[in-house]
């Protein structure tokens, strides 16, 4: 089917999560479609008197089973979320077929506040007894690049690696940026994102996001799409995948979970989000057009789903500018409602469930939200048996990004 | 009279400071290496570094050892020198 001339297509073989909903990906998919709300009053210790009240923060999860301990002392909690999905994802994938080749795999992966809490306590080391108790990790701990960098240095992975920073939108951008190391010649790239901003010094730098929920009832705090809509409750957590190149993927034998079929990334300005719906649109055409796919065949929505009304419009109103009438028909859904919004983890999120969307022929619904005030067929209560074959994953960032991945089925060649 | 620095010391604070866990026994065989205990640059760094702010010296010298022995030596004669 890949002639020589034509261009490689990537596909996932490999899902990892680590959710607030669920660590590993079946755990995820369960309590996804479940459509229960893990969103609660943040109970972390020194994060308990702002007026962030909400979150979804990941339970259960044990650093020390995924990250050995000389890697522990030298990583924040977002690598260590990132290193267990990744892991999660290679065992899923199993071997590709150069692993003896280490230039044959990349790591790309998205980041946003990046180590956060590890940071704060060097700084805090630094302020109060001064630059000779700062710790040698801080550098490689706190800052964006450590994920890619320790997944890469755990796998011997030394094919072309990157991080991406473009707010929310990261991990679909992420998605596209390896897919295009496949599509140029690297045959596995492990891609994903992961974020860890419930900590003090994180969470006071969200403080100035005007779009935050300031909520403090855990079931009213997050309510997308609803007239009661009051803004957002951000989380922590993430998602990677294996992508392949599509032929040897197929000739190893690898389970295709779903084809990276289109994307598209555009910019509007941070908190504009009136300016959003074209940024948006232009996204979604962007992404489509490049998967050769016309509006009506997208099978699914898992939208953007900010919370603030003025940003729900706009996500309603580019979602009919670019679907037409096929807008208000087709099944939209933010499972992100039920778990937060994880930063760059959170598209991450959504594009995993979108995969295993395709994957398992259901829709999962959007928890907490009973009633849509946009003409859009919003799924909630339950999950939906439709069998999409395409979706449509859309994020948009605070601080202006837009952008928009289209998954097809794996089984379709 | 000065505090000299042991194995076991060492083995310790190669636990604590950078989460290598390794027998202070080992640590002396003879021609035993960090790097085959999985003792990077950064690693010692941060041993050294706890070293130097709980005795308030310099341990520079102590930064480019390539095994338990070389970094003891150092680390004790900066002991005595400073004390």
């Amino acid at each position: 089917m890949n002639g020589s001339g034509a261009r490689r297509r990537a596909v996932i073989t490999g899902i990892g999560v680590v959710a607030p909903n669920g660590v590993g990906t079946d755990d995820f998919w369960k309590a996804t479609c479940q459509g229960a709300s893990v969103l609660a009053p943040i109970d972390r210790e020194g994060c308990e008197q702002y007026p962030l009240r909400v979150a979804g923060l990941v339970k259960g999860f044990d650093p020390a089973q995924f990250v050995e301990e000389r890697v522990l002392v030298a990583t924040d909690r977002f690598t260590h979320f990132a290193m267990a999905a990744a892991a999660m994802a290679l065992d899923d994938a199993g071997p590709p077929v150069d692993e003896d080749d280490p230039f044959g795999i990349g790591v790309v992966t998205a980041a946003g506040s990046g180590g956060g809490e590890f940071g704060q306590r060097e700084l805090q080391q630094l302020w109060s007894q001064g630059p000779h108790h700062v710790g040698p990790y801080q550098s490689i701990a706190w800052f964006y690049a450590a994920s890619t960098g320790q997944i890469s240095i755990r796998g011997d992975f030394k094919g072309p690696c990157g991080v991406v920073a473009s707010d929310e939108p990261g991990g679909l951008d992420a998605v596209a940026h390896a897919a295009h190391d496949v599509a140029r010649g690297t045959n596995a790239v492990v891609v994903g994102a992961a974020e860890a901003p419930i900590a003090p010094y994180s969470m006071v730098c969200q403080l100035g996001y005007r779009e935050l929920s300031r909520v403090a009832e855990a079931e009213q705090a997050y309510l997308p799409f609803s007239e009661r809509a009051s803004g957002f409750a951000p989380a922590e957590g993430g998602a990677f995948f294996v992508l392949e190149d599509e032929a040897t993927a197929r000739n190893r034998g690898a389970r295709i979970r779903a084809v990276v079929a289109g994307h598209a990334a555009t910019f509007t300005g941070a908190s504009r989000w009136p300016e959003s719906r074209e940024g948006l649109a232009h996204a979604m055409r962007g992404a489509l057009a490049e998967a050769a796919c016309a509006p009506e065949e997208v099978d699914v929505v898992f939208a953007d789903a900010l919370a603030v009304p003025e940003a729900d419009r706009a996500e309603a109103s580019a979602l009919a500018d670019v679907l037409g009438d096929h807008a208000s028909r087709v099944p939209v859904t933010a499972p992100k409602a039920g778990t937060g919004r994880a930063y760059c983890g959170g598209s991450m999120l959504d594009a995993a469930a979108a995969a295993l969307a395709l994957e398992q022929g259901l829709v999962p619904p959007t928890p907490n939200v009973t009633g849509c005030a946009y003409d859009l067929d919003l799924v909630t209560g339950f999950a939906r048996a439709t069998a999409p074959r395409t979706a449509l994953v859309l994020s948009r960032g605070l601080m202006g990004s837009n952008s928009a991945l289209v998954l097809r089925l794996g089984s379709e060649s | 009279m000065t505090v000299e620095l042991t194995s076991t010391d060492l083995a310790t604070l190669l636990k604590t400071k950078a989460g290598i866990t390794v027998d202070p026994l080992d640590l002396d065989r003879p021609g035993a290496t960090f790097e085959e205990f999985g003792v990077d640059s950064l690693g010692l760094l941060a041993v050294v570094g706890e070293l130097e702010n709980r005795h308030g010296l310099s341990m520079t010298s102590a930064e480019s050892a390539q095994s338990s022995a070389e970094f003891l030596n150092a680390v004790n004669l900066s002991l005595k020198k400073g004390a």
